[in-house]
């Protein structure tokens, strides 16, 4: 009766127990971030004294913070954008495509998620201070697009696959031409799976760290570097305020996320 | 099979592929490789950076403990992952989708942030030491930054979700009868969690668990942030080396370590699961 949940009897109150404590355990620091950027303490005394707006006042004056976070979202958005774009390609050829080396391809392609980072790093640090692109945008936009390459690729095929080729090929025989029946057919099929891709590619580099502290100069930071900068530094509020705004912009994109996908599903 | 002459050898469809291999090859494949010729000659070439690396205590003591670290917190994971996967795996879908939301969140959450708020909970004077010392639990603040426990709580923080989910899938996957039969042949609830349960959920265990392992010999922030001086884990090394020792040679020959390393698990995962499964169903 283990996998039946009206019949656990008392286990069931020791696994609804366990699992609220675990969730109480995930959501603590994140509620416990927000509430600090609220409190007025410099040293982080919690629960806080008083509540205050400074250390969003303080954030949002300071031109450093807000150039790296300019900064994040030009490269971010460059390499989703260029990722969406490759990927999208990709998917095509592995899906669809029936040629030697397909399962090869696809492993090379999707290698660079699960290599640690931090050895694709140096890597690409050394050949970019060797070729000239250590510290420039398109450096970052380049080391990012290939970071987010599988996260944009696996969504993607995984709606072609889903796809029933036979559509596409209705259109041709009606008359359009394979492009236009790509275009005007496939892609809004597998709309959800491009819009996916391109969130998750964008995160992959808006939450960039480890590339991102080599790849940085001086002028050239983006908001993980300036954050871990900080953090070596000192403990300050400003962090945690810096800190919940992000958490808010993952909210939107999760309750983004769910609208579209709840809309697919309908 | 008869048919198929006429397509071996082509490259149908391959076009579609040439940006995303140019782009791997010349940005991800080319530096890589020169990374790991840089580890045979620089400063020149012979295995030396090599010898450095397995003949220096410092270093074996930091391959050690990466791998201690990632042992202990592939343990805690699988623990605290299980019941709370078992849960969810059963749990009416309206109740489970809150956990689920607070998981997601929890994953999407960017990586320093959680990180932040773990150094300022962890602290001497953070919370969890007031609280506790409060309840009159403990009478001095307990070390939980900047060692093992704290590394562990921050890394097991992270880890969980990629613990939890595919767990979800491994206990759904199992059919009800199979404990329905259990129960009605005069099994014990705990000899059912012994001897079906368990042996049935544990392919998803050890795929799970080797994920987060190969996961966490690799991790180089929270370590980083969370771990002390004493306790290096590889990543950090190796950053600290290329980026203050300025020593390529050895820092190179230590990436190449951790790539072998983290590609022969990844390999014996793919063995495990199946490649597609791992891909997200890719």
């Amino acid at each position: 009766m283990l996998l039946d949940y009206d019949r656990l009897g008392w286990l069931r109150a020791v696994l609804a127990a366990f699992t609220a404590l675990v969730a109480a355990f995930l959501l603590l620091p994140v509620v416990f971030i927000i509430l600090l950027s609220f409190g007025s303490s410099r040293w982080l005394a919690f629960p806080p004294t008083g509540w205050t707006l400074k250390w969003y006042q303080e954030l949002l004056a300071d031109p450093a913070w807000i150039n790296a976070a300019l900064t994040s979202a030009k490269i971010a958005a460059m390499a989703a954008i260029l990722s969406v774009l490759v990927g999208l390609l990709a998917s095509f050829s592995l899906v669809r495509g029936e040629f030697p080396g397909r399962q090869l391809l696809r492993g090379l392609l999707l290698t660079p998620m699960v290599l640690p980072v931090v050895v694709f790093a140096i890597a690409v640090y050394a050949f970019f201070l060797r070729i000239g692109l250590a510290g420039t945008t398109i450096g970052f936009v380049i080391a990012h697009t290939i970071l987010a390459l599988p996260f944009a690729i696996i969504p993607i095929a995984t709606a072609l696959e889903g796809f029933d080729k036979s559509i596409e090929d209705a259109a041709i025989v009606c008359g359009a031409s394979p492009l236009q029946a790509r275009l005007r057919i496939t892609l809004p099929s597998i709309r959800i799976g491009i819009f996916s891709a391109a969130i998750f590619s964008f995160l992959a580099s808006w939450d960039e760290v480890v590339v991102a502290i080599f790849m940085a100069s001086p002028t050239l930071q983006t908001l993980p570097v300036k954050i871990w900068g900080s953090l070596r530094a000192d403990l300050s509020p400003v962090v945690a305020a810096a800190s919940s705004l992000l958490v808010g912009l993952t909210l939107c994109l999760m309750i983004v996320t769910a609208l579209l996908r709840r809309r697919s599903s309908r | 099979m008869q048919g198929t002459p006429l397509r071996r050898g082509s490259m149908a469809g391959s076009g579609g592929a040439l940006p995303a291999l140019t782009l791997v090859g010349l940005f991800f494949v080319v530096p890589v490789v020169a990374l790991l010729l840089r580890s045979v000659t620089d400063p020149e070439p012979g295995l030396q950076n090599y010898a450095a690396l397995f003949g220096s205590g410092t270093y074996v003591r930091v391959f050690l403990n990466t791998f201690l670290v990632a042992a202990v917190v592939t343990a805690v994971t699988i623990v605290v992952a299980f019941p709370v996967a078992w849960m969810l795996a059963i749990m009416p879908p309206a109740l489970g989708s809150i956990v689920f939301g607070i998981i997601i969140l929890s994953m999407w959450t960017n990586l320093l942030t959680r990180t932040y708020a773990w150094m300022v909970l962890l602290q001497r004077t953070g919370v969890i030491n007031r609280t506790l010392m409060g309840l009159g639990i403990i009478h001095e603040p307990l070390p939980l930054i900047n060692n093992l426990a704290g590394v562990t709580i921050g890394m097991v923080y992270i880890m969980l979700p990629f613990m939890i989910l595919p767990l979800i899938g491994a206990l759904r996957a199992i059919d009800p009868m199979t404990l329905r039969a259990a129960a009605l042949c005069g099994a014990s609830p705990f000899q059912a969690f012994g001897r079906i349960l368990l042996p049935l959920s544990l392919p998803g265990i050890a795929a799970g668990g080797l994920m987060v392992f190969v996961m966490s010999l690799g991790y180089f922030v929270t370590p980083a942030l969370l771990g002390g001086t004493s306790n290096m884990m590889l990543a950090e090394m190796i950053a600290q080396t290329v980026q203050s020792l300025l020593n390529w040679g050895l820092g190179s020959a230590a990436a190449f370590v951790l790539l072998i390393v983290t590609m022969a698990l990844y390999a014996l995962q793919l063995r495990m699961v199946g490649a597609r499964r791992l891909a997200g169903g890719l």
